[in-house]
């Protein structure tokens, strides 16, 4: 049931954009509804919510999605953005390995990784404006801004504000209101 | 509506509240039935814009498959009583969170969403809306909604009502104030008119205030009271005027009364004398003519040898002249008794009493043959023994005056008029000038020498005396050689009184 559910969904998210009827939900796209597809389909919602600095100036440029040692990712994610607008802007994957140049990208995913090595993957980002992604337990403490977590057989995300702040982007409070937990203040 | 003796102070205001209510009313209900036809539009558009809002916040709820916010936003729509239910669909159709107002009735939620729009049901309206992001369609919020007309109108009526209520207060009193200065002088002039009515008071003046129409009426009312005044006072001038005349007329009138009575006192005592004069002389006269007379008789008689024939003619003529003066002064007699003597009327027979008297008459002389012709006559009220001597003097003058003719005709009648019964008696005889009309009925009045016809003059004045006292009258009219007719009236309804 589910699963089903998700299914639908990933796949409304997907193709709702070609003008099929709302409600026809159609799966003739036949992908196994996985936690990695769940993750790449909030990943590129994310954007959404977010408000980067110099965003106009910005407007024409592609938003750049850059995963970091994950090529599943980044293989999925390069499947469903084909042709997509996000934000009115087209999307544009880019892998990325540990100690290459950042810039230019809007949101950053890392995979998920033992606390010190995720420390080193997002240290480079946290002076820029990136939008850190990221999927181990207890990264916020880490400077990621949003990290996926399971609650219940779901996957959900928990948000930290001062990470968000420190990168100079805005979330909007809408994201917030669905995040299972915002985290507002510095962690000691 | 307004009693007709209400003070126009009422009227007024009546009138003006009746105006105010009236335009309140129709604009209220004008309103109302705008506001009534609008109103499912707006509430469409407002339910409308709810499900936009919804979506609009649940988007992440959808997208990040968080089932319990987007419950957390339904339930939100607790603070509007007229949406009975609501749900949220996701993008597949399926249902993704729904809202039931507590105390509602179970809703059923369409299996699935449809398009944009809305439909309605009795006074049940389904909505569907789309939530939109950007290209993609993510899902469609659905909102069940009642219509409350009836409550939406029960609080339109009741504001509408406070409205009134407070508009008519206001106006009332507004009202009351203004239009004092309409009413004020109007009052002004019925306060004064009823004074003129109850006191009879025309000097009194209406005060002038305005120059409006009132101002005019002011104006035409105290030129009206003026001219009221002038003709009252005029009219009392010459009712004095008419009074004094008048006072002086009656005593004028008393004055030529008590003149009249005087004259008249001193009339009858006048005549009582002149009367009582005739009477005596009368009656001392008849003495020393029997005398006369008698001893003319004995003279005649005892001295017949001596005198000689000349002698004893102009002894006869003594004789008969002394005994026509006897008679003549009898005749005065009867006539003067005539006036002294008062009258005792009953019912006469008049047809009855002159044919006795004309057979009296007729006996005295068989010789002649008259044609008596007596005609038949009404009854009369009269002194009995007084008109058998008016009978008896008409009658014996129409024998003698005919007696002339060869064949006599006597000719006696009487009718009926209007207010008199007239009787008429006619001969054939000697007539007489109707030029000497007037002297006919005059005492020792004569128409014919005495050779011709004898008789001493008093007769048909006898006649006269006696009709005129009954309050007839008596009339002739003849032609000479022709014949002559007497008339005498009587009233139907006689002088004194009787009948």
């Amino acid at each position: 049931m589910r699963n089903a559910f998700l299914s639908a969904l990933l796949g409304a998210c997907c193709i709702a954009w070609s003008g099929i009827q709302v409600g026809q939900a159609q799966t003739a796209e036949t992908v196994p509804v996985t936690e990695r597809s769940i993750k790449a389909a909030y990943l590129c919602k994310f954007a959404g919510y977010v408000e980067w600095p110099d965003a106009r100036i910005h407007a024409a440029k592609p938003l750049t999605i850059g995963v970091l040692e994950s090529s599943e990712m980044a293989d999925e994610l390069i499947r469903i953005t084909a042709g997509r607008l996000i934000n009115d802007r087209p999307v544009q994957v880019r892998r990325v390995t540990g100690g290459d140049s950042l810039a230019g990208l809007h949101v950053l995913f890392v995979g998920a990784h033992e606390p010190e090595r995720l420390d080193e993957l997002l240290l480079p980002a946290r002076k820029l404006p990136i939008l850190t992604v990221t999927e181990s337990a207890g990264a916020l403490s880490d400077g990621s801004i949003i990290n996926f977590t399971i609650d219940r057989e779901r996957v959900r995300f928990e948000v930290s504000l001062p990470a968000a702040e420190r990168s100079r982007l805005k979330l909007s409070s809408r994201l917030l209101a669905v995040a299972q937990r915002v985290q507002r203040t510095p962690e000691s | 509506m307004i009693p007709l003796h209400a003070s126009i102070h009422r009227k007024m205001l009546v009138v003006m509240l009746a105006t105010a209510a009236f335009a309140l009313l129709l604009t209220a209900a004008a309103m109302l039935y705008y506001d009534l036809r609008s109103f499912r539009q707006l509430w469409v558009t407002d339910l409308t814009a709810q499900a936009d809002i919804i979506g609009f916040a649940a988007t992440p709820a959808i997208e990040f498959e968080d089932r319990q916010a987007a419950a957390d936003y339904l339930e939100s729509l607790k603070g509007k009583p007229s949406i009975i239910a609501a749900a949220i669909y996701s993008a597949n159709g399926s249902r993704f969170a729904a809202y039931t107002a507590t105390g509602g009735k179970a809703v059923e939620f369409p299996a699935l969403p449809a398009l944009d729009g809305y439909s309605v049901k009795g006074n049940e309206l389904d909505l569907f809306k789309r939530i939109v992001s950007g290209q993609e369609i993510l899902g469609t919020v659905y909102i069940k909604a009642q219509f409350d007309m009836f409550g939406r109108l029960l609080k339109y009526l009741g504001i509408v009502g406070a409205v009134m209520a407070l508009s008519l207060l206001a106006s009332l009193l507004i009202a009351r104030r203004m239009q004092q200065k309409v009413t004020q002088p109007i009052l002004e002039i019925a306060g004064v008119a009823r004074t003129v009515m109850d006191k009879r008071d025309f000097s009194s003046r209406a005060s002038k205030t305005t120059e409006d129409e009132i101002g005019v009426l002011v104006d035409a009312f105290n030129g009206m009271l003026a001219e009221i005044e002038h003709v009252i006072d005029e009219r009392k001038r010459t009712q004095s005027a008419l009074e004094d005349s008048e006072s002086r007329l009656l005593e004028l009138n008393a004055e030529l009364e008590q003149r009249v009575e005087a004259r008249t006192a001193q009339l009858a005592a006048a005549n009582k004398d002149l009367e009582g004069f005739s009477y005596s002389v009368s009656h001392d006269l008849r003495a020393p003519i029997r005398a006369i007379g008698g001893f003319a008789v004995l003279l005649g008689e005892d001295h017949q040898t001596e005198l000689g024939e000349e002698a004893k003619r102009k002894i006869s003529i003594i004789r008969s002249e002394a005994a026509r003066m006897g008679q003549l002064i009898d005749d005065l007699l009867a006539f003067s008794r005539l006036g002294r003597k008062a009258l005792e009327p009953s019912d006469l027979d008049m047809a009855e009493m002159a044919n006795n008297v004309y057979v009296r008459l007729d006996h005295a002389d068989p010789s002649r043959t008259v044609d008596f012709r007596p005609g038949s006559m009404p009854h009369a009220w009269g002194d009995r023994a007084l008109f058998e001597q008016v009978w008896m003097n008409l009658l014996s003058n129409a024998i003698k005056f005919s007696a002339k003719k060869k064949q006599p005709v006597i000719e006696i009648g009487g009718i009926s008029a209007e207010n008199e019964h007239v009787y008429f008696v006619r001969d054939n005889g000697a007539g007489f000038d109707s030029r000497y009309q007037a002297k006919l009925f005059g005492v020792f009045q004569r128409l014919h020498r005495e050779e011709e016809f004898p008789g001493t003059g008093v007769g048909l004045a006898l006649v006269h005396r006696i009709v005129t006292r009954h309050g007839g009258r008596v009339w002739a009219d003849g032609k000479p050689d022709e014949g002559a007719t007497f008339h005498f009236s009587l009233p139907k309804e006689a002088s004194d009184g009787g009948v």
